[in-house]
């Protein structure tokens, strides 16, 4: 049978023929070029991609030789919290180091933003430190920027998605602007004291999950932190494939933040002085695998192109062409994973 | 001016944020005879849906989006006054929320802005809103179309279970249904019943639009 087993962006498995995996893989990348103004993938590439859609086996993976770093977000969420499976964070850490063989990982609370951890500074200094003592690698510090938290009722500031649909786009923008002066200093608070209870790096998750202002906030803290400790280790580990234009005026370094692709928003990522880029392509759960993975690696290796500093591929639920599942399935993540890394020539995951 | 030129028009003040001008073409399609419905669906509303796919794309930004979205209200208003000849005409009604246990709204503001444009009234019931209180207040409004959004997968369910109750407590065939958020997809609204499903917020006007039969 000439069918290939594949799946949607949402996960439910379908069977295609050959000739539509192959439409929809030049589709995919087309359509990032479109989007991205970058270059579409080259035929040779869409061969190759091609051949990892519809290699036989359930699982796949790279060859000797390209194996990839991993880092994390969300780190200590994953077992204790989304699994469910009873283990403190750092059995978790732990369990990471010495079962599955984890390069890094990261130490995160469950309240995962760096406003809420203010209070609590203190515990998690100490967890940090415990950490530490045990592990051999490398452990960051992670939580969310998440400007939307400063914002009426969970903060002092009117709140700009309530404000906008009101056209009151003056006070929208001002309150924006009122809100990254809150988190710069949260920001910088928490990660200089994670870092002196010796984080080997600090993760920035989701950047620009409230648009443009809250990827202006991390950027002007990753300077002060890297003016501060200039051998920090910064991770910008992002929250969509464009920067999300919730004011529109803001600038970094003269570069107008809103509506940046991947291998802009490096840019901007290295020169506040980041030492990994986690880039985000979304996945679209009503197109197939094949469209949604030359999508990313598209996006991917424009980034990896035009990067000076490592490129880690978010890869989870709903970003980096993997499904949006509760549990991806491992058929659609390693191939996924071998196709960024090979074609894309992401440097870790 | 001629019909075609004065479409052209109205798809630019749109794409523009042109308020004066937006007025200007409404006025003079009103003034020249032009079918109202045509200039509204052809030209202003075109131009909306092509603000939402440039935001999607992230060619503008909210503030221009929300801009674009007021020039439009002025000529749909002055454009319905024409199509009713001067009575008010009864608004589609639309209920829309975000549902139990999610407390993403970005999306769903987007869709809720550009579905006012159309001159459907939008209650907007926010975020983390239980299956019980959406079908209270669609009910209490007399809605023509109840929205809901989901953004996690394990919130998704929250679709189903408005289709559930609905169907329940005899009333699913007083509203058309439509979903929409990241992890829903058209075999998804297959699945559970649903009317329409939008992948977009430009997607959405053009969905509940034909929900209402415009
Ligand atoms: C912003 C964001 C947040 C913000 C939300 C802020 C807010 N006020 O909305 C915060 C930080 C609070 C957040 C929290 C969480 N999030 Co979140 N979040 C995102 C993020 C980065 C972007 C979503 C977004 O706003 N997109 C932009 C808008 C414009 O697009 P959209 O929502 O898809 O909307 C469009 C269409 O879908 C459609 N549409 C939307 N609604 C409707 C409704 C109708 C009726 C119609 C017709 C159309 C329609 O039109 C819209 C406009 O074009 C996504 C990742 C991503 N890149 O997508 C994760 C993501 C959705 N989040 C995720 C997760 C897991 C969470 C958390 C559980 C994390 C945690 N452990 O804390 C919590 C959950 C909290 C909760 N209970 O809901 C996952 C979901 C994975 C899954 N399997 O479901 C994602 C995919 C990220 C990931 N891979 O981990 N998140």
């Amino acid at each position: 049978m000439s069918d290939i087993f594949t799946r949607y962006g949402d996960g439910s498995p379908t069977r295609m023929s050959k000739e539509d995996i192959r439409f929809d893989l030049e589709e995919g990348t087309q359509d990032a070029a479109d989007r991205g103004k970058i270059p579409a993938l080259t035929e040779a590439e869409l061969d190759r991609l091609f051949e990892i859609c519809t290699m036989p086996e359930k699982a796949v993976t790279v060859e000797r030789g390209d194996e990839v770093i991993v880092s994390f977000d969300a780190g200590t969420l994953k077992l204790p919290v989304r699994a469910g499976v009873p283990m403190d964070r750092s059995a978790a850490i732990l369990t990471h180091e010495r079962a599955f063989c984890s390069d890094t990982m990261e130490l995160g609370h469950v309240d995962y933003s760096y406003k809420q951890l203010k209070a609590i500074i203190h515990e998690e200094c100490q967890a940090m430190e415990h950490i530490q003592l045990n592990t051999i690698i490398p452990v960051f510090y992670g939580a969310m920027p998440n400007l939307g938290l400063y914002t009426k009722p969970d903060g002092p500031i009117e709140n700009w998605s309530e404000l906008l649909p009101l056209a009151k786009i003056d006070e929208a923008k001002a309150a924006q602007e009122e809100a990254m002066e809150h988190a710069v200093k949260d920001i910088v608070y928490v990660a200089s004291r994670m870092y002196e209870s010796g984080a080997d790096g600090i993760n920035f998750d989701t950047v620009g999950a409230s648009g443009d202002a809250d990827v202006l906030a991390t950027l002007k803290a990753a300077e002060i932190l890297k003016e501060k400790y200039p051998d920090i280790a910064i991770e910008f580990g992002m929250a969509g494939e464009f920067v999300l234009g919730m004011h529109g005026e803001l600038y970094y370094d003269g570069t107008r933040l809103a509506g940046l692709y991947p291998h802009q928003q490096v840019k901007m990522a290295e020169k506040a002085g980041a030492a990994i880029f986690g880039a985000v392509i979304n996945t679209n759960s009503s197109m197939s695998f094949a469209w949604n993975i030359a999508r990313a690696v598209t996006f991917v290796k424009a980034c990896t192109e035009a990067a000076s500093i490592p490129v880690h591929v978010n890869v989870g639920m709903g970003v980096g062409a993997i499904p949006v599942t509760n549990t991806p399935p491992v058929d659609a993540v390693s191939r996924a994973d071998k196709a960024l890394v090979e074609i894309g020539k992401a440097d870790g995951l | 001016m001629s019909l075609e030129d004065i479409i052209a028009e109205a798809r630019e003040t749109i794409l523009q944020c042109d308020q004066a001008r937006a007025v200007a073409v409404a006025e003079r399609a009103v003034a020249q005879g032009f079918d109202p419905v045509q200039v509204l669906s052809e030209g202003f509303s075109y131009g909306i849906r092509q603000m939402g796919d440039l935001f999607g794309r992230g060619e503008v930004f909210l503030p221009q989006l929300i801009l674009s979205s007021e020039v439009m209200k002025s000529a749909v208003a002055i454009l319905d006054a024409a199509i009713q000849g001067g009575t008010p005409q009864a608004k589609a009604k639309m209920v829309i929320a975000t549902v139990e246990g999610d407390v993403h709204d970005i999306g769903k503001g987007i869709v809720v802005s550009l579905l006012k444009t159309q001159g459907i009234e939008v209650y907007d019931l926010g975020r983390d809103v239980p299956t019980v209180k959406i079908i209270e207040k669609a009910l209490e409004v007399e809605a023509d179309i109840i929205g809901t959004s989901a953004l996690l997968t394990t919130t998704l369910m929250g679709q189903k279970k408005l289709e559930d109750e609905l169907r329940k407590n005899g009333l699913r065939d007083r509203f058309k249904t439509m979903v929409g958020g990241a992890p829903a997809t058209q075999r998804w609204a297959d699945r559970i019943g649903a009317d329409a499903y939008a992948e977009d917020a430009a997607e959405a006007v053009t969905k509940a639009l034909a929900l209402l039969g415009k």
